[in-house]
């Protein structure tokens, strides 16, 4: 018994030794520390890559929960080829982060990319999506919603298929329209699973690091540095190296998604109450 | 749903089916429903429309690219939406040869094996311990993992980078299999699923005069195998498309796995594209076979545990 108490102690130890690690790590960031945070919160770049990473946030967030919900619905209706169009749907999941980068900075790309040479073709002229910041940060927000929708949709349709048929008779019979049921009785009941996919899309969205790196790098000016990446080019990158500020934005990144946890543990609370 | 989508539906049929019988007229609509029995209606045409849609724009850039990586660079620069002239197999030949891509290849594929079958170990053996012994200490642990999983390893990479630094596994390929592979996800799922496995089974295990390791090895294993399975579907998709965590630890081109060498590569301008396009296009295909095999689990395991 205690044997393999121990058995079972000992890799649960060596496990999450990291998060040991994490805080004793912390705190001489903390000691010598005030002066990284006075240092982080003076720093223009900082501030930018905070801006950026809210706007690219919001953005993800909120299409993704309208596309997904938008999906799933569509995915629940239909009878004809389901399991085809729910693969289908997913494929793009699967790729990594970084190869989706590779992939849609060769669509985009301005001289040699399928895109622009199509909207050329239109007489629509060419957007230059890289190029320019704000285009950029459009450009970003789609490709993650490109290669994350399937995973988030399916998360729905599960939602979707857990309500009681009944319900919808019975609407049914009251002479609900399609539109009022989908009101009162499909996003009311969907609403817990719309919550997970906002708060897990949230945290994917503040961590949203490894496409960037090879569809913009970050650029152009900075226009798509979010804050992992700023924390990765202060940690690693050499010119930058400033190990200091680099565990001031992992502590401030913490503080957020932490908050972000708890408010989302509260309301999921509150939901459990109701 | 069936009934409520016919009944919802029915005021639509007029004016739809008044077009087929005029098609009727000449010839037989140029579409039929799979059953046979019933016209689909406008509104699962849209719908059906709708979803075609949305599966164009998911898999185009990826049945794109994969034709791409056929054409020659004077095609892929000069002519981006011609389709390639031949099954042209020299950016595969040239991309495997110029670059290491068997050194990587084989990378990833010992990382991802061996981080997979550590993971299921470290989380089976974890798992069990937080599910099924009394120990002083056990419910403040199990918070713990609980809020290492909500931490990013984004958030954490500097600190562990220092641990990984402290023992010396820098630019090993260990480095890149054992901190990956202690995570607190997979310790949270099997201690989830073990809980669900009756103490009895295991009383009765014991009762027969099995030892704890046996009965967790002949009795507890073979119970939990959906777990398992879906823990091992999902690490191996972490594993294979990993990125930040190797672009810190591998620091030399022999211990690079797929995805750093492809990342690395394509941000550097002298790299020629035919040759990156192919080694995406061959990067991808052992997950999406995977997929295509297990498909049915992993939507099982997104439903079970709300992870990718």
């Amino acid at each position: 018994m205690v044997a393999v108490g121990l058995f079972a102690l000992w890799p649960m130890v060596n496990g999450f030794r990291e998060s040991f690690y994490k805080e004793i790590a912390g705190q001489p960031a903390q000691f010598d520390g005030l002066s990284n945070y006075r240092q982080i919160v003076t720093d223009a770049a900082f501030w930018g890559a905070v801006r950026n990473t809210f706007e690219f946030v919001i953005g993800f967030v909120v299409l993704t929960l309208i596309l997904a919900t938008l999906a799933a619905v569509l995915l629940n209706a239909q009878k004809f080829a389901k399991g085809f169009f729910r693969a289908a749907i997913y494929v793009p999941v699967l790729i990594a982060p970084i190869v989706v980068g590779i992939l849609w900075n060769w669509v985009l790309n301005p001289t040699s990319g399928v895109l622009d040479a199509i909207l050329h073709k239109l007489g629509l002229g060419q957007p230059l999506w890289l190029v320019q910041p704000h285009l950029a940060m459009i450009a970003a927000v789609f490709v993650e919603i490109w290669a994350t929708l399937g995973f988030y949709s399916l998360i729905l349709l599960g939602g979707l298929q857990s309500i009681d048929p009944n319900l919808y008779d019975a609407a049914q019979v009251d002479g609900a329209s399609a539109w009022s049921q989908f009101v009162y009785i499909t996003l009311p009941s969907l609403r817990p699973m719309m919550l997970l996919v906002v708060i897990l899309s949230m945290i994917t969205g503040f961590q949203a690091f490894e496409f960037l790196y090879t569809l913009t790098g970050g650029g152009p000016l900075g226009g798509t540095t979010l804050i992992v990446q700023y924390i990765y080019d202060h940690a690693f990158v050499p010119p930058n190296l400033n190990f200091g500020l680099a565990l001031a934005g992992s502590v401030l990144l913490f503080l957020v998604l932490m908050a972000l946890t708890l408010v989302s543990f509260v309301a999921g609370r509150r939901r459990g109450a109701a | 749903m069936t009934t409520v989508d016919s009944e919802r539906l029915s005021a639509w049929r007029l004016p739809f089916s008044t077009r087929t019988r005029r098609n009727n007229g000449q010839q037989a609509p140029t579409w039929t429903s799979v059953s046979g029995r019933r016209v689909p209606s406008p509104w699962s045409v849209l719908r059906t429309a709708a979803l075609i849609g949305m599966v164009l724009v998911a898999i185009t850039p990826l049945i794109w690219i994969a034709l791409g990586s056929f054409k020659n660079l004077t095609q892929l620069l000069g002519s981006p939406l011609s389709l390639p002239t031949s099954l042209n197999l020299s950016n595969y030949k040239g991309g495997f040869e110029q670059f290491d891509f068997l050194t990587y290849l084989r990378n990833s594929t010992v990382v991802t094996i061996s981080a997979t079958a550590l993971t299921l170990v470290l989380s089976a053996t974890a798992g069990y311990g937080l599910a099924k012994y009394n120990f002083r200490g056990r419910d403040g642990l199990f918070v713990v993992v609980l809020a290492t999983i909500m931490i990013p390893i984004q958030v954490i990479l500097v600190p562990i980078f220092q641990v990984v630094v402290d023992l010396h596994l820098v630019d090993s390929l260990w480095g890149l299999i054992i901190p990956p592979a202690a995570t607190p996800t997979g310790v949270f799922l099997m201690r989830q699923y073990f809980l669900s496995i009756p103490d009895e089974l295991i009383e009765a295990a014991r009762v027969d005069g099995a030892g704890e390791f046996r009965t967790f090895w002949r009795i507890v294993l073979p119970n939990a195998r959906p777990a398992l399975a879906v823990l091992a579907i999902i690490s191996i998709g972490w594993r294979w498309n990993d990125f930040i965590w190797p672009l810190i630890v591998a620091q030399t081109p022999n211990v690079y796995t797929l995805p750093l060498a492809l990342g690395l590569l394509s941000s550097e301008q002298a790299v020629p594209y035919n040759f990156i396009l192919a080694m995406v296009v061959a990067s991808m295909i052992p997950v999406v076979f995977m997929f295509l095999f297990l498909q049915r689990h992993i939507i099982k395991g997104i439903a079970m545990t709300g992870l990718k």
